[in-house]
């Protein structure tokens, strides 16, 4: 405020020693140090230590050295902005007793729609109990379309149930179209075309589905014991490898190679539930079904203890 | 494996769309009241008109342009749609045919033997894609011909493209990649 001379070019602070060098600033420390001999000469000008002390048996609900939420930089262009918030005291309510400034405007408007399809990700994998590193794959997956946005036109919350199934199939855990469709408010048939039009503009591609890879999930959610699980397994596996069933979709080998392993020990279980967790009718059971059954003594793995002996499998 | 190239395959073209012009407006209102083997949807604003002689259905819209369906040759889709150009010339507008251009042909191959889809969809990466939970045929696409092949674990292929030499080119390009996954009988 001080009307100093405006040739006050130089730094306030010079090295003693050289008057004429230009000191470089230490931004970890904030010190003014002297390039010419190593001279600290201004010490902690801009102290960057924390304002305020934590102690860990503090309450801690509030640290007052944390400012706002915590960064999403990969995903959102960073959450630095400032909003209104709701008044206190009588000076914030006009006459009417409606608060002033009543629109905390809402920040970020450009990615707005990204944030609220990261809010839907969240509650569909959610839903279906889907680890952290699936989601943020998932976020990730769903940002680069975004960016990309040669799927504009079409619905975000689409646009996301795919990018859900797509993350689910790169992390070596795939879901079933129909698994989706349940957390989701979109048709398995839009989910499937998006999923078409993703991979075409992200130019991926994904594996192809495997029998083995839904086993543990549907016969866990039939309480089947571990023996019959493996038996399961090998018999869808041998089934694809024999080739016994072409053209059938891995998910209703995988059923008809549970009922029959299933039939064949103490827990018994039938069509109707086996298709109820699968997705699968259970005409559709049936179908593949009557196909491995003439190889059924095959299929069956060498250690397997028979409830039911193989001649006894239901014949539908 | 050497493919056996003159193996005959019978490639029977199913479908022929084509398109064209006729350089008037069209009342369709009047299309619909006095043509024969119309529908009229007004919903959508467009007439059906379908020929029993090359058996086709044609689209008609106000603009003026039709588009041809259900021919089995290229031929018989030039007669139908002029046909059908002639028909509308005998209700009373001033038709002329132009723009005539084949969009799409629909032909089906049978292939002697089966085929193995995930394998053929693991040697064909980027070509071919395969999702059986959507549709059980593997979807391959050649972009030079603009054709699109499904194959099936049956044998039987469906290939589209924009004209029939495009279609007889995408079979014998896909042959060899198929025999290769090809599923021998015990």
């Amino acid at each position: 405020m001080a009307s100093t001379s405006r040739l006050d070019a130089l730094p306030r602070v010079t090295c003693p020693n050289h008057p004429d060098a230009i000191l470089v600033e230490d931004y970890r420390a904030g010190d003014m140090i002297c390039p010419e001999c190593g001279l600290v000469v201004g010490d902690r000008v801009i102290d960057v230590g924390s304002e305020w002390r934590t102690f860990s048996n503090d309450k801690a609900t509030k640290d007052p050295s944390r400012v706002g939420d915590a960064q999403n930089p990969l995903l959102s262009d960073g959450d630095l902005s400032t909003m209104i918030g709701k008044g206190t005291g009588a000076a914030s309510f006009d006459e009417f007793g409606n608060s002033k400034y009543q629109n905390r405007r809402t920040m970020s408007s450009s990615d707005r729609a990204m944030m609220n399809a990261f809010k839907e990700i969240t509650t569909m994998a959610d839903r279906i109990n889907l680890p952290r590193n699936i989601v943020d794959r998932t976020n990730n997956l769903f940002k680069q379309v975004y960016e990309q946005k040669s799927l504009k036109g079409r619905a975000n919350d689409a646009i996301a149930s795919a990018c859900l199934y797509i993350a689910c199939r790169q992390e070596g855990v795939p879901r079933t179209f129909k698994e989706i469709c349940a957390v989701s408010r979109i048709s398995k048939k839009e989910i499937g075309r998006c999923f078409k039009l993703i991979l075409k503009a992200l130019e991926t591609s994904v594996d192809l589905i495997t029998t083995g890879d839904f086993m543990s999930r549907f016969c866990s959610n039939l309480c089947l014991p571990k023996q019959v699980q493996m038996a399961a397994t090998h018999i869808a596996r041998k089934a694809v490898e024999l080739d016994l069933v072409p053209g059938r979709s891995p998910i209703s080998v995988a059923a008809a190679a549970i009922y029959m392993a299933s039939q064949a020990s103490a827990e018994k279980r039938t069509q109707k539930e086996i298709g109820d967790i699968a997705g699968v009718a259970d005409v559709t059971i049936r179908q593949s079904y009557r196909l491995i059954y003439p190889r059924a003594p095959d299929l069956f793995p060498t250690d397997f203890k028979f409830d039911t002996p193989v001649d006894k499998l239901p014949q539908l | 494996m050497d493919a056996d190239s003159d193996v005959a395959l019978d490639i029977l073209i199913t479908n022929v769309v084509c398109v064209f012009r006729t350089r008037c407006h069209l009342n369709l209102r009047k299309i619909a009241l006095e043509g024969a083997n119309v529908i009229y949807k007004r919903d959508v604003g467009k007439v059906l008109m379908k020929l029993r002689k090359p058996r086709i259905t044609a689209t008609i819209w106000s603009s003026g342009k039709i588009i041809c369906t259900g021919a089995t040759s290229e031929e018989e889709a030039k007669f139908g749609a002029r046909r059908l150009a002639r028909c509308l010339q005998k209700l009373g507008f001033q038709v002329i045919f132009t723009d005539y251009k084949v969009v799409n042909v629909l032909a089906v191959c049978n292939m002697p033997f089966e085929i193995r889809l995930p394998e053929f969809t693991k040697n064909n990466r980027p070509h071919a894609s395969y999702e059986p939970e959507l549709h059980p045929a593997v979807c391959y696409r050649i972009k030079s011909l603009r054709a699109t092949l499904q194959i099936f674990s049956t044998g039987s292929i469906t290939v589209t493209g924009p004209n029939v030499k495009a279609v007889a080119t995408a079979v014998e390009q896909i042959y060899p990649f198929v025999f290769e996954s090809r599923k021998e009988i015990l």
